[in-house]
Order: C-alpha cells, then structure tokens, then sequence
C-alpha cells in the first residue's frame, strides 16, 4: 500500500469537523495487467493503476460522496468540502432523511495471500499459454474452419483500506487472475458458431493447473463442431431440460441475486438498473420455486472471484440465502437499507474503485446442490435437452421475463444424453417463478464461474462468481432462434 | 494545472527511450445528483486527473492508464515498464504513429452554465421533477450528470493539441401505476428548458394510454424510440470499429465496403465534428485530425472505422477513430427521414412503439444475432392508433435483418445519452417491418 494511512484518517476528521453527522473514507488502488492476443500473436500489453480516496458523508439526511485521485491534505480537503457541500445544498428536498443502521464494525486486516505470486506468472509464460490455445483451436477442427481467436489475460490486484466515523478499520489486498477466450467456428453451408470462455478466481498463477484451460478448450471446439456440424432444432413439445452449472448461475445471478438487492426492492436503482418484482411483504412469507430451490450468496467462499470478509461500510460478510426451500428469504443489504428494514446489514456494500460509492452488490451467488447423481437426474428423461453453456441472454428490470440461448446441447433420449444428437441454439424463455417453480432434480456438482456484475450510475463492474449444480426443469417448451 | 506542459516534460524523457510514444493527460470535475422517488438518493462529485501513455519499441505495444500528474512518477512507472518490452513479442497490429496533421480547433465545446450549475444544480433537479410530476407522473427516478473536461495529447512525432468540453447527461425515469416513461438529453450545452422537457416527456410517456392489452409472440412492425435506436445503433457503430471486425466481434466481418446492409432510408455517421454531442473533438488519439463520416449511408456499408493499426492491417487510411489500440466511434447520427411521429404510428397496420430497451446481447456477433427487452412503455397499435400498452417484451432478431427492414425514419432527431447509450446520439424514432417479437413461456 502507498498511502500514508494518516491522509485518510485526517480527511475523516476534516469530514467530521465540518458537519457530517457520518463520514467514511476509503483509500483504494486496483492494478490490472493485460496482454491480448489475436491468432496466437499479441496484440498489446496494458497497465491502468487507479488509486485514490473516496469520501462519503450524511449531512442534513443526505448522503454525499467526493473523490480525489490527487493525495494530497488540500485536495482531499476539497473533496470532502464538495461532498458536503453538495449533498447539504440539496437536503431540501429529501422528504426521508437518509440514516444507517447501528451495526458492530470491524477492525481487520487480511491479505489474501496466493500460492504463487502473481508477479512469478511471467508475460512470456502469458503469452505461451495464449500461443498454445490459439494453436489447439485450429488444430481440433476438422470440417469447419476457425475465423478468428482472441485470448485476453488479466490480473487485477485490489488493495482498500477503509475507516468511518463508527470506528471501522479495514485493511484487505486481494489478487485476482482471469482468462478469456473468444472463438469463431466457420462453415460455408452451416454458418458460423461463436463461444466466448471465461475463468477467474481470487489468487495466483497456481489457478492456470487448477483449470486446465487447454483440456476443456479442446473439448469444447470438438463439441462445438459437432454442434454446428449437426445441431437441430429442440423438441417442440413441453420436456424436461437439464441445466448446466454455467447457464445454472447466471440464472441464479440474473433471477435471484438481482432481485434480491434492497436498494433495488426500493427503487434506488429505477432509473438504471431497474426495480425487482420482489416486494418487501413477501420476504419470508413468498413462495418462487420448489423445495429443492435453495439460492445462496457468500462472499467468504475462499479463493472465490468475488471475496472479501469485510464489506465498504466495515460490516463483517457472511453466506446469505437469497431464495430457501423455495421461498423468498433474504434480501442483500447495506446499513441504508438495513435501517429501512429494520433488520440491519449483511454486509453487501462494493465499490468498484475509489471513484465509486458503496452499493449493494453480490458476490459469489449459486444454486444449492442436491443429492442426485447427474445419471440420476436424467434417468427418468424420456425426451428432454441437455443446455450445457450459453452466449446470449438477458432479463427485463425487474428480473422477471428472462431469456438464455443455449450454444452446446444435446438432446436426452431414454435417460442418456444423445451426444450425437446436439441442439442448436435453444431457446429458454421463461419468467422467474415459471422456471424456480418447474425444478424437479437438483444433482450434487457444483461449478462456479466468472462474471463482471454492472450496476449504479456511474456503472460499476465488479468481480463475482456465478454457479451451481445440473439442475432438472420439467414442462418446459424451448424456442427456436429466428 | 498546466496539462500540455506536464504531458510534454513526460514526454520528452520517454521518446529517448522509446520509437513511438503518445501522452495524453486528462483533467474531469464532474457532479452526478442521482434521484429516487422523487428526491435525492446521493450527490457524487469527483475530481480526477488521469495520464494515458502509448509506448513502442521494436513494434513492441505497451498501453498504460495511471492516476498521476507529474511527468517524474509517470516516467518512473514506464521506466519500470520497459522489462516487458524485452519479453514481449512484435505486435500483430503495430504501425509506426502518423506523422501529425494540422487540425482546424473545434469551438465553443464548453458550456459556461454547466460550470455554474454544477455549483448549484438545485433549480436543474427541481426543474426536471417538478415538471415530471406537474404533469401527471406519480414517482420519478434519474440522473442528472454535469462535468468539464480538458485533455492535452502530445506524441513523438511532434503533435501537441489541448481542447476543453463540458457535459450534460440527463436521464428520468417516470411512473403512473403499471406503466412508465423514460426519456434522456445528452449534449455539451444544457439549458432549464432542455432538462424540463426531459421531464414532460416521461409524464407523456407514462401516461399515454391506461388501457392493458394482451399480445402473442410473432412479427410485428415496430417503432422505435430514440432511446431503443440510440441503444441498437450503439452496438452496429462499435461493431464498425477495425479492431472488433479483426478480433471476431462484428457483423461488419462478413461485409464488404459498398455491401448493402440496412434499406435505403438508413444513413448512419460517425459524427466527432457535431459540437452538441458530448464526445466532439478536433483530434483522435493519434494527433489525426476528426471528420464526420457514414458508417452506413443509402443502406450501403461506407466505412470502417480505423487507427493507423487498423487501417494499416485491413487496408485503407485512418479515419481519425484512434483509441490507440481500438478505433471507435465518437458520435453517432442517424440521418432524418421526413415522418412525423404521428405518420409513423398511422404508417403501422399491427405493431409496437417500443419506448425504451435495455439488455442488448449477442448470442453471435458475425451475425449479428441479438435480443432485448423494453424497459418501459410498450404501446400495442392496430391500423394507425394506439390500442393499450403491453407487458414486456423482446425484440429477438438480427442487425440485418432490422437494418434492411427499416421503412420509414422520423424527421425530428433528439440528442439521447443515458445508462443504456453510452456513444452520445442524435437519432430519431424510426418504423421497422417484419420484427421478430418473443415473450417468456409461463
């Protein structure tokens, strides 16, 4: 860390000093690198470093945020004027004053700390492994040809330390690696298929053997010929679908996470990221989906790309189950919409960088497993699809009306997945309920994968993981895509 | 805070080290009041100097974005870059930086009430609630986004260029029971009136018709918002870019320049000379002088949007889009057709005014195949005259095929910005044929 942590805790006081009745700072620095290939060749290396403070106050009920990235006395000074002043200028009109809830904040430091440190994970290592998935590609087709590759490596190490006026003290260093690739499978009378793969997670160059990107990379092309090759329309009749675990969390990051943010129950996000059909009477009380539905968000799973054990405002972080034997159970919050609720913060507050405020946010979000056996889940199939990954989906604003197309699928016959019988571009639309309320068999894997979660305005993206087991819907009726 | 002169004392340490660099240094105040029902939820306010620096070596690319000022720490940083140049391998994409052009200086990019009201946004967030629920609207939520700018670039080839702009994005979201209105400005200028027609535009929105109306899945003639064109023309505008037709995320890679690819009624620029849009400037990245120029004009695909990088590996010549790396658009502008808004909606037989839209992906981008769904008000129309307001829907199709069904374009343009259209717009509503149209299966 850079900072001379006097800095901070005299803008507090500063903040203090000039009438906030809170105030918090965080001084936070994110460091990525990157190196991006095209073909196997590099395109470029990058480095952005964003460091600074950011300022957050109540005063007069209104709640006021300032950022600075130049570290100095005078200009965090100004920052803190301009959030106070700002925010009093407009407490006229706030009808309901803005208050947090009491709640016991830490004092803590933790690193997260890799086997391997990232800086051991040289550029020419990167771009080997890059090189060498862009030569495995084209070599593992066999009828169609590949267009293009792209290869993206990324490590983002976050560094924060944050007080408030409560007497929080949170220092945390949390490294982070990922990996994308993106290819185009080309044939002249089939068309073209597109994938975009992704891995992340919290640590260091040891997570390249832990994923074996290579392996599944292969896999997933020869799978994907197959698909082009010969994938057919789904069944147009009402089946049983089994869902994979990464089209499975981003239906429970999109469905159940979403919703299940406070701020967004209370319309703080209207205008941007939506509302949600979840109402405050039905926490508790509503029932979504079945018994087997149980939807947990966890920002302490170690090595997880969204970790953390303390959030933005200081508030100790813990599992939250969002969705629990089916029903509607616990919203994420954050001391604003702890105290409006009356039940306090579960620690939900994120911000991307220092430029950002707090908000609600989820972290590592996904489906409980099961007991089953994956044989088991579909061993009663007579006629169902087997949706194993997806490219394009999305969710209306209050995270009803959902749609995910399927990209690798097999048709199940007879209790057996029919790999020489792939599906091509299935289409899952459906509403909340009318998928949570059709789950009939949940198996006893779980995966997690990475996302880039995008909310607030100015938009924020932050690192979470999204995951589950093979979940089994029955009476579902696919689509095609035009 | 001199810029040009911390960017050049940067700058003249590192071009002995290096074979191409690029400086440019960017200083932002910027004000966001963010409204929910109908009174503040937050003011943020920032302040944020931010250095960007292009380096090559060997046809070696390193690219940096750094949250320092003074030219000693950001030589510093790129000192201890140059250990990558050795590792690195030559870039796929390098081309030497253009020798500098004379530029004609865009004027008049800074509004000064935009500096007074982001002292004082009270009469500007007042204005656009008040007039939101003055006309009918039960509740509201948005933003108002004030900032000025000012960016220095220098590069080794001997360009130096300064421009300072200001910013306004105004965004409102308005509700009446089940229905709700959303509508956006974005420009370098504001004035009160330009903020208070945000406002009545949602109430109209919102209140436009009480009457619920069921509706089955299939293709429809739709009308489009310029919200939901902003939206849509964002992502065939980014597609044109020569990086993302190289990398494998853009429909444009199966064309060909000339190919048509929208009906003839569609002209579509790139417009960075259009003063009233945010993203005006007189020089790209790499020192080239900007010009406004159609991506699609006629229907007919005109131009790739380049870098030297790009230009020099796809052919052709930059066309002032640099993004040293990626070319991109500036602005965007859809030409105007000759129909009232009234016309387009008499114009529709069985269909949709889809308001507004949010969630735009691609399930592939070669084809351009994408969905999205409307975010607010979806007006069912049978022969010529609104019928009720639907549920949410989902326009599931592609790129082409909208393009090419495209019939007729309205004649008033709107300049649009907001959460959902990011490269600043002046586009207006447009009618559609033969739209594919989805809804969830309960």
């Amino acid at each position: 860390m850079v900072l001379n942590e006097d800095l901070v805790f005299k803008v507090l006081d500063i903040a203090l000093d000039m009438g906030a009745s809170y105030a918090e700072v965080r001084y936070q620095r994110d460091e990525f690198s990157e190196v991006a290939l095209r073909n196997g060749n590099v395109i470029g290396f990058s480095k952005d470093i964003s460091e600074g403070i950011g300022i957050r106050v109540i005063v007069d009920g209104a709640l006021g945020f300032a950022s600075t990235n130049i570290l100095t006395v005078g200009e965090a000074r100004k920052a803190a004027e301009r959030a106070i002043n700002r925010a009093k200028a407009l407490a006229k009109l706030m009808k309901d004053p803005i208050t947090f809830s009491e709640e016991r904040v830490g004092r803590a430091t933790y690193n997260l700390v890799p086997k391997k440190d990232l800086s051991e994970f040289s550029v020419e290592d990167r771009i080997a492994l890059g090189t060498e998935i862009h030569k495995l590609i084209v070599s593992t087709v066999k009828e169609v040809k590949v267009a293009v590759t792209a290869f993206f490596i990324r490590d983002h190490i976050q560094e924060k330390f944050i007080v408030n006026s409560d007497g929080a003290y949170i220092r945390s260093y949390i490294p982070r690696l990922s990996i994308t690739t993106n290819f185009v499978l080309v044939h002249p009378q089939k068309g073209t298929l597109q994938r975009y793969i992704s891995y992340g997670a919290s640590g260091g160059p040891e997570l390249i053997k832990e994923w074996k990107p290579e392996d599944e990379i292969i896999n997933e092309v020869k799978n994907l010929e197959n698909v082009l090759m010969k994938g057919k329309e789904p069944p147009k009749d009402e089946i049983d679908v089994v869902i994979g675990p990464e089209v499975i969390g981003l239906i429970v990051h999109e469905s159940a996470g979403h919703p299940m943010e406070a701020d967004r129950i209370l319309g703080r996000e209207a205008a941007q990221a939506g509302e949600s059909f979840v109402k405050p009477e039905m926490i508790g009380k509503y029932r979504i989906g079945t018994e087997l539905v149980t939807i947990i968000e966890d920002p302490t799973i170690p090595g997880s790309y969204g970790y953390y054990l303390y959030d933005d405002e200081g508030v100790p972080a813990k599992p939250r189950y969002l969705y629990y034997k089916g029903i509607i159970n616990e919203p994420l919050h954050n001391r604003h919409t702890g105290r409006i609720f009356g039940v306090g913060s579960n620690g939900a507050a994120r911000a991307m960088d220092y430029k950002s405020e707090p908000i609600i946010r989820m972290s590592n979000t996904y489906f409980k497993p099961g007991n089953m056996r994956f044989d088991e889940l579909i061993e009663d199939v007579r006629l169902g699809v087997y949706i194993k990954s997806y490219m394009e989906w999305n969710i209306d604003d209050i995270r009803w009306n959902q749609r995910y197309v399927g990209l690798e699928a097999y048709i199940i016959r007879d209790g057996e997945v029919r790999e020489d019988e792939p599906v091509r571009n299935p289409v899952l639309e459906i509403t909340t309920q009318g998928f949570y309320s059709r789950v009939t068999g949940v198996d006893k894997n779980l995966r997690f994968y990475p996302a880039t979660c995008g909310k607030g305005e100015p938009a924020q993206g932050v690192p979470v993981w999204i995951g589950g087991p093979n979940v089994r819907v029955s009476r579902i009726r696919l689509g095609v895509r035009v | 805070m001199e810029l040009i002169h911390n960017a050049r004392k940067a700058l003249d340490k590192l071009k002995m080290k290096y074979d191409d660099v690029a400086i440019k240094m960017m200083l932002k105040d910027s004000v966001m009041v963010k409204i929910w029902n109908n009174q503040i939820s937050v003011t943020q306010s920032w302040r944020t100097i931010e250095s960007r620096i292009y380096l090559a070596k060997d046809k070696r690319i390193l690219e940096l974005s750094l949250s320092l000022e003074r030219p000693e720490d950001i030589v510093k940083v790129c000192d201890e870059m140059s250990k990558y140049v050795d590792v690195m391998k030559e870039s796929e994409i390098y081309a030497p930086l253009p020798e500098p052009t004379a530029y004609k200086p865009l004027r008049d990019l800074t509004d000064a009430r935009i500096r007074d009201y982001m002292d004082n946004p009270l009469p500007l967030v007042e204005g656009i609630i008040g007039s939101a629920l003055d006309n009918g609207a039960q509740r509201v939520a948005g933003t108002l986004d004030l900032s000025v700018g000012r960016k220095a670039l220098v590069t080794s080839k001997g360009f130096e260029g300064e421009e300072e702009g200001s910013e306004v994005m105004c965004y409102l979201r308005a509700f009446k029971g089940d229905v709700s209105g959303h509508w956006a400005y974005g420009s370098r200028r504001v004035s009160k009136e330009s903020i208070e027609y945000v406002g009545r535009k949602v109430a109209e929105i919102a209140t436009l018709s009480k009457d619920k109306v069921n509706v089955e899945p299939g293709k429809y003639d739709v009308i489009l918002s310029p919200l939901v064109v902003g939206n849509l023309l964002n992502d065939v505008a980014m597609m044109a870019s020569g990086l993302y037709i190289m990398m494998g995320f853009s429909m444009f890679m199966k064309f060909k320049i000339g190919d048509f690819v929208a009906s003839g009624s569609v002209s579509l620029y790139d417009t960075p000379r259009n003063i009233e849009l945010a993203r005006s400037t007189s020089f790209d990245d790499e020192g080239i002088e900007t010009y406004d120029k159609p991506i699609i004009e006629g229907g007919k695909f005109m131009n790739v949007l380049h870098n030297v990088k790009t230009s020099s590996k796809l052919g052709g010549e930059t066309t002032g889009n640099a993004g040293w790396i990626t070319p991109l658009p500036w602005n965007i502008e859809l030409k105007p057709g000759d129909y009232s808004e009234e016309e387009l909606i008499r114009e529709v037989r069985r269909g949709f005014l889809i308001t507004n839209n949010w969630y735009t992906r691609l399930q592939n981008y070669v084809e351009g195949q994408f969905s999205t769904v409307s975010k607010d008000a979806v007006f069912y129309i049978e022969n010529g005259e609104i019928k009720g307001y639907t549920e949410r829907i989902r326009i599931a199709d592609t790129f082409i095929n909208l393009l090419r069904n495209v019939r007729a374009i309205g004649k008033t343009q709107y300049l649009i910005r907001w959460w959902e259209v990011r490269i600043p717009s002046k586009v207006p509503y447009l009618l559609a044929t033969n739209v594919n149209i989805t809804k969830p299966y309960t």
